[in-house]
């Protein structure tokens, strides 16, 4: 068995390493802006991606619904042109920019050809700072929103996430979402000036970063961001604050029951108390992947290759980048095989934290996971996107460049111990969403 | 070896005259036939057994995407089979004669290694094996991807662990009420064509079908004359063909010819309707049209045509009823397939919002372009998007992969590149054509999901 490990390590090259990323990355301030740009051998296309923090968790609690309202009216028109004028602009050249509300963020992407880069700065520039808040317009976002939010409470994937975040993190915590409820009752009340007044306080350059990846010069950004947004100011910082391992609470089941779903959607975890730029956060990442990444990690192989009790069960650390985040087992049961799935999820979760990964585990999930994230900085998007992560959690952007080394030195201890250290298998919170058979019902 | 390929290469530019002098020149490889090279891909035939190869060089980034495209899927099913491309598509993963988990060296075990991004996928009218690698590790993955090609392992055993798999992936998708309702759509669309099965296949046949039907399945399709090898990325053209002469070249082509598809769809004689109830919260209207194959000349005014009625904040769809307060998304586009396509028009309703409303309204889109025609400018718009995306389609090696497969499964790769050039030909007449002559309320089929109660409260 040694030789044929050998073998295959031999057989394994990874993808070769490119010239450092920190070398030719470009990083400062314009506009007010924190402004980063990478130039690609891609001809004539420019990815754009960025982020300011005025996403759903700066929401007053008795006004829930106030900062996507408010992200949604990003592009119902400016105070120079309305929402036809500038989609005309952008799909005229097939340029496209789109604005999102996360639970930390309100994100921007965007795309378009070189040619076109200095209007598409102007018109992100324009959105954000000068939305014009059209009447209309805001009761015609308040029925999309209540319409989608509707949408999702049948949606099984959405409600396992919403429950299972609202069991971990306590009200005030960033990642405790709002409730369904609170949603829908703030978005028939909310009011024109109560958008504008978050827009107004929360909107600004302070903490706004924008990523600008493909075929660009730097001196070519820094004058339109400086042109688009010189002048501007405010803006609020993330909501951040220390990772600290908080007490858990004994384990607990939640169901949400829904009906006519043939699947049931699990997921089964605990808060870390880490942050991604917290010291044992990647060796708890790695342990995490080595359990439930791919189809070599323990859970994929046994519940599903072996026994054949789900599509999908895998494993992760996520909602890490400003605050601590969550470890979780996810998976899809049918009903009649949930109990036993879940046995078998429990089975191995236990073995892997009371007996450790193995060496050999270790030195397969480090070449993994470096490969896969240099396979996943082969595109503008791949590479904007690691770039904009890294900036958000608090690294520097050198950081792409120690990421595989950095992996590369974790040692078994530190990796088991990581993980003995921030999980309790014993207090873990389950969410089961789904039509549950009658044995599984509370 | 390599001094004379180069020779070889050599000798042919020089054969090929002062007129193609600057023409790149192609590598030639023992073996292996030049076809022709549209849009900077050039394809190749493999001699000995007739395996298509498609090769897109992009030295971008130090990664390669390959790709094997077998001509099946679920057009090539009948009752009692259905499911089968698929389920063969994951029991695909389960080992080979060189390959397998027992010998430590299986294909996930060589491609998590690698760090390599990988997965397969089954429609319509092909079953496609991908992976994303560093330029290093692709012999590698080559070696393991083709022994599967005719030294699959199909163990009755695996087939009972992975059929609950399948089930669950089945069942997965039974949550979703607009993922049922366009699959019942489809069904009544198509009364002949296998188009008319779910490409998962009905429940029954996932769980009953033996594995010698599976292996007969696999023997009948799995062949090098029946696949296209597609790679893009930052390889060297001779080396890449030569490694697929060693991987793939150990295959004959099949002793017997690879099943056809014979059946056509009868035409449809009248409207049809379909009424999807389930608990839910919103309502959705689907409306469906039979529209040519997918290789046909009206493809590309009816993508003019769909566009225009669903990209961005300008297109009709969203003015019409998005910003009236219809519906909270609507949009446009065809199920583009091997043999008769299937146009969709869709809408997800808003709260207040009616069906019939909602329904009249779609038409009234469609009524409108075939009465009116669409503008000089709307045509435009579409055209300078496409020249946009044929720019943002280069980065990346997977986009380019995954969209070849596609055209591979339609049955010619060159609308990959012709697409685009057949879009910038389309005239405002074409468009007012095409919806006159596809979009009538007798060749339609229409489905509702209709939530049957105010669903699960929050």
């Amino acid at each position: 068995m040694k030789k044929i490990l050998i073998a295959v390590v031999l057989l394994v090259g990874g993808v070769q390493a490119q010239a450092g990323i920190a070398d030719k990355v470009v990083r400062s301030r314009a506009g007010g802006v924190d402004v980063i740009t990478y130039r690609t051998s891609i001809k004539d296309v420019v990815t754009i991606t960025g982020s300011l923090p005025a996403g759903d968790a700066f929401a007053p609690s008795n006004q829930a619904a106030l900062a996507t309202l408010t992200g949604m009216m990003l592009d119902r028109g400016t105070l120079k042109q309305d929402k036809f004028s500038i989609a005309r602009r952008l799909e005229d050249v097939g340029a496209s920019v789109d604005f999102s509300v996360d639970s930390q963020t309100v994100d921007i992407r965007a795309r378009c050809l070189s040619k076109d880069l200095p209007m598409v700065i102007a018109l992100i520039a324009e959105q954000l700072r000068q939305p014009a808040f059209p009447p209309e317009e805001f009761e015609r976002v308040r029925q999309q929103f209540i319409g989608a939010v509707r949408s999702s409470i049948e949606d099984s994937s959405f409600r396992v996430r919403d429950a299972f975040n609202r069991a971990l993190f306590p009200a005030e915590h960033p990642n405790h979402p709002q409730s369904i409820e609170q949603m829908l009752q703030s978005a028939g009340v909310a009011t024109l000036a109560q958008a504008k007044a978050f827009h107004e306080t929360h909107y600004g350059p302070a903490n706004l970063v924008l990523v600008f990846v493909g075929d660009i010069s730097d001196a070519t950004v820094r004058k339109a961001m400086t042109a688009g947004f010189g002048g501007w100011a405010g803006g609020v910082a993330p909501l951040g604050g220390p990772g600290l391992a908080p007490p858990l609470p004994p384990a607990r089941t939640e169901t949400v029951v829904l009906d006519a779903k043939p699947s049931v959607s699990v997921l089964l975890g605990q808060r870390t108390g880490l942050r991604y730029r917290d010291p044992d956060s990647l060796a708890l990442r790695l342990g995490t992947a080595v359990l439930g990444s791919g189809f070599t990690g323990r859970l994929m192989s046994s519940v599903r290759e072996r026994e054949g009790l789900t599509y999908d069960i895998g494993a992760s650390v996520s909602d890490d980048t400003f605050n601590d985040g969550a470890f979780a087992i996810r998976a899809s049961f049918a009903p009649q095989l949930l109990e036993k799935g879940l046995n078998s999820a429990r089975r191995e979760l236990r073995a892997w934290w009371a007996d450790g990964i193995k060496a050999d585990e270790l030195a397969a999930r480090k070449q993994n996971l470096i490969g896969r994230y240099q396979v996943g900085l082969s595109t503008s998007n791949g590479l904007a996107s690691a770039m904009l992560s890294t900036a958000q959690r608090g690294l520097d952007l050198a950081w792409l460049d120690r990421y595989p080394d950095a992996a590369r030195a974790l040692t078994l201890e530190q990796v088991n111990a990581a993980i003995r250290k921030y999980l309790d298998p014993d207090r873990m919170t389950l969410v089961e969403v789904g039509t549950l058979p009658a044995a599984a019902k509370p | 070896m390599k001094s004379l390929l180069l020779a070889a290469g050599l000798l042919a530019a020089l054969l090929s005259g002062p007129a193609r002098a600057s023409a790149p020149a192609r590598p030639v490889v023992e073996g292996f036939t030049f076809v022709q090279s549209v849009g900077g891909i050039d394809e190749y035939r493999l001699d000995s057994n007739s395996l298509t190869v498609l090769l897109a060089k992009d030295a971008s980034a130090p990664v390669v995407t390959f790709n094997v495209t077998y001509r099946v899927g679920s057009r090539n099913e009948v009752t009692g089979t259905t499911g089968s491309t698929h389920l063969l598509e994951h029991l695909m993963f389960k080992g080979s004669d060189r390959y397998n988990d027992p010998a430590g060296n299986s294909l996930k075990q060589y491609l998590e290694r690698a760090g390599g991004v990988y997965n397969a996928t089954t429609s319509l009218d092909r079953t496609n094996y991908y992976a994303t690698v560093g330029r290093d590790s692709l012999e590698g993955y080559i070696s393991v991807e083709a022994d599967r090609m005719r030294n699959l392992w199909l163990h009755e055993s695996d087939r009972q662990s992975e059929m609950t798999v399948v089930r669950n992936e089945f069942e997965r998708r039974k949550n979703d009420p607009d993922s049922v309702l366009v699959e019942e759509v489809i069904a009544a669309a198509y009364q002949a064509l296998p188009y008319h099965h779910p490409t998962i296949g009905w429940r029954s046949d996932i769980e009953h079908v033996p594995i010698e039907k599976l292996r007969e399945f696999y023997d009948a399709f799995y062949w090098p004359n029946n696949a296209t090898v597609i790679a893009a990325g930052d390889f060297d053209p001779v080396n890449l063909l030569q490694m697929v002469k060693k991987y793939y070249g150990v295959y004959p082509a099949s002793t017997r010819p690879i099943p056809a598809m014979y059946t056509e769809e009868p035409e449809q004689s009248g409207a049809r309707r379909v009424i999807v109830k389930r608990p839910g919260q919103l309502g959705t209207v689907v409306i469906a049209h039979k529209v040519p194959i997918g290789r046909d000349a009206d493809q590309a005014p009816l993508a003019v045509l769909d566009a225009i009625l669903s990209e961005g904040k300008n297109a009709r769809l969203y003015r019409e009823l998005v910003d009236k307060g219809l519906a909270l998304n609507a949009g446009a586009g065809v199920n583009v397939s091997h043999d008769v396509s299937l146009h969709l028009l869709y809408a997800s309703l808003a709260p207040q919002a009616k069906h019939e409303d909602v329904e009249k309204a779609l038409w009234a889109a469609l009524e409108t372009i075939k009465s009116k025609g669409v503008t000089a400018a709307e045509i435009e718009r579409v055209k300078n998007q496409t020249l946009a995306q044929q720019a943002f389609r280069r980065d990346g090696t997977a986009g380019v992969v995954s969209e070849l497969n596609e055209f591979v499964a339609v049955g010619d790769w060159t609308l990959y590149a012709r697409f685009p050039q057949l879009i910038a030909q389309v005239t405002v007449s074409d468009v007012q054509r095409v919806a006159k002559k596809y979009f009538t309320e007798d060749q339609s089929t229409t489905g509702w999901f209709v939530p049957t109660s105010a669903g699960q409260q929050p």
